[in-house]
């Protein structure tokens, strides 16, 4: 058993509603003021006393930014995970680490996004590092670089595209009964599916993720002070970050594998870490930024292989409340809205305290796996009291 | 020589591929090997990171591999706007065998039906132009 596995707990969510793209009335400081305000508020904490600060990627609210309108006493640690969507469930590491190490007591991991205060997130993710060798060769977007890998997948590997529509169709159903959800009044079939426009081959419209102004916050403090506040505590169960020898900054040159996620070591040190297997999991928010990525991270943890994929990926096996694997549950990235996948943390959270519109009965183990395919990635896995 | 990508160098990633685009707009397809334990790196680097050498040589190679895996794009995407014109189009990524299956892009050229992974392609060279952002590129042609 390691040091880090349960030592936090997330105890505070908090988002504002989900704006159409360069729609938000409020730029992008004010609202992640409100997300982190939020999470003060559900957990109960005077949000003067926030003292960690965690964002990933491109974020541009930071805690000097932040901390005249928050209160703050005193900001006593503060850290940006690299590298893009990636880094998502790695916030999480990162908090644990600093509370373990008596860095910070109540850290406030979030992400903020409206087009209008920066630009285009797809633009913005690629912090001017995007190699001459794509660029020149006519690829710009994560879009079309992933559709590289879903190619792969589709036709190297067999998995069928309508492995890739069960996962849409059940975003879609989800974003139904999540009344914050940005997708939620989206209709989907596989005609709408198929009949979509073409933005990068094999990827269609409905593949892709949209992006949209909002902001979103989860708090995080010790396991011992989890227990004294008012909502229900999500240990950190394991929370790995990493690349493995033969990723990284590569222009589709991975190996030893390329098609899926790039989570093969961190499923295998997450299960390691936490005890558990797939078949435990009760519950998952993958992020799919582009649907077929989310299914390689599927593959990559363990949930099925590159053959079962189609008979696993089926609509019913991937919905709430009784499927074999229900999937973003909020509508995830797909369907509830993106903003570089932060969505998916409360989400999780909310899994565990059962008060998920699509509550899957007494989740116990909730996982959420980072951007697939990033130069670095990370996944987490949450856990009820119980499951410590 | 004057080189002609020089004058429009995209900044950003690694970034040791100079010797690449100036083999390309020489008309020659080269990629880096060690000097010392013969290791292929691509994409390019500064430092082997096998056995820790700083020198690369640069082997002319004959441009053939074929398809790892590729993606016709048909949105006009931010950073490759010069390409408008062209949509839908196609964009490869070829294994190359004779150099340790380094995978590198290119536009393909010629028919563009049927693509699939493994198909055999061969290269050929195209000089700097807006499409490519004033730098030259190796394009793609399944050899059929």
């Amino acid at each position: 058993m390691t040091k880090f596995r349960g030592a936090a707990a997330v105890v505070g969510i908090g988002q504002t509603p989900y704006y159409k793209r360069g729609t938000s009335p409020e730029p992008e400081l004010k609202l992640a003021l409100r997300a982190i305000t939020a999470a003060a508020d559900d957990a109960g904490i005077d949000v003067r006393d926030i003292n960690g600060f965690i964002s990933y990627a491109s974020e541009r609210s930071d805690p000097a930014k932040l901390m005249p309108a928050l209160g703050t006493r005193e900001v006593t640690f503060a850290s940006l995970v690299w590298f893009h969507g990636g880094g998502l469930p790695a916030t999480l590491n990162i908090a644990t680490c600093a509370i373990l190490a008596g860095q910070a007591d109540v850290v406030a991991i979030y992400r903020s996004m409206a087009e209008r205060s920066s630009q285009r997130l797809r633009v913005m993710v690629a912090q001017n590092d995007t190699s001459s060798q794509y660029l020149v060769n006519g690829l710009d977007s994560p879009a079309q670089i992933l559709a590289l890998r879903a190619q792969r997948i589709i036709q190297h590997h067999g998995v069928p595209q309508s492995a890739l529509y069960a996962a849409v169709a059940a975003s879609y159903y989800h974003a139904k009964k999540n009344p914050n959800a940005y997708g939620r009044s989206i209709e989907m079939s596989p005609e709408i599916y198929e009949n979509a426009r073409l933005i990068s081959e094999p990827y269609r419209l409905f593949d892709c993720s949209r992006e949209n102004d909002a902001a979103a916050c989860v708090l995080v403090v010790s396991a011992e002070r989890a227990k004294h506040l008012k909502q229900k505590p999500a240990y950190i169960l394991s929370a790995p970050m990493g690349t493995m020898e033969g990723g990284g900054a590569l222009e589709e040159n991975w190996r030893p594998y390329y098609a899926t996620a790039g989570q093969v070591e961190l499923a295998q040190r997450l299960w390691n870490e936490s005890g558990y297997g797939p078949k435990d999991v009760d519950v998952a928010q993958i992020y799919m930024n582009m649907d077929s990525m989310g299914i390689g991270a599927m593959i990559d943890h363990g949930f099925f292989t590159m053959e079962e994929a189609g008979e696993f990926c089926r609509f019913e096996n991937l919905i709430a409340p009784q499927g074999r694997l229900p999937i973003n549950t909020s509508g995830g990235d797909l369907g509830e809205g993106f903003i570089h996948g932060m969505g998916l943390l409360p989400e999780a959270v909310r899994q565990i305290r059962g008060t998920s519109t699509n509550q899957v009965p007494e989740a116990k183990l909730s996982l959420i796996t980072g951007g697939p395919g990033d130069l670095m990635s990370s996944t987490a896995l949450l856990g009820a009291a119980e499951a410590l | 020589m004057e080189y002609i990508f020089e004058q429009h160098k995209i900044s950003g990633a690694i970034e040791a591929d100079d010797q690449f685009w100036r083999a390309l707009e020489e008309g020659v397809f080269k990629l880096p090997r060690c000097s010392a334990c013969k290791t292929w790196t691509w994409p390019a680097h500064f430092r082997c990171g096998r056995c820790g050498s700083w020198q690369f040589e640069w082997v002319a190679l004959e441009p053939q591999g074929t398809i790892f895996t590729w993606t016709r794009t048909h949105y006009a995407f931010d950073r490759v706007l010069e390409r408008k014109q062209q949509l839908p189009y196609v964009t490869v990524v070829a294994e190359i065998p004779q150099a340790g299956g380094a995978r590198v892009m290119g536009v393909l050229k010629g028919e563009d039906r049927d693509l699939h992974t493994g198909m055999p392609v061969r290269g050929t060279i195209d000089p700097p132009s807006a499409q490519s952002k004033w730098y030259p590129s190796i394009r793609w042609e399944v050899v059929r």
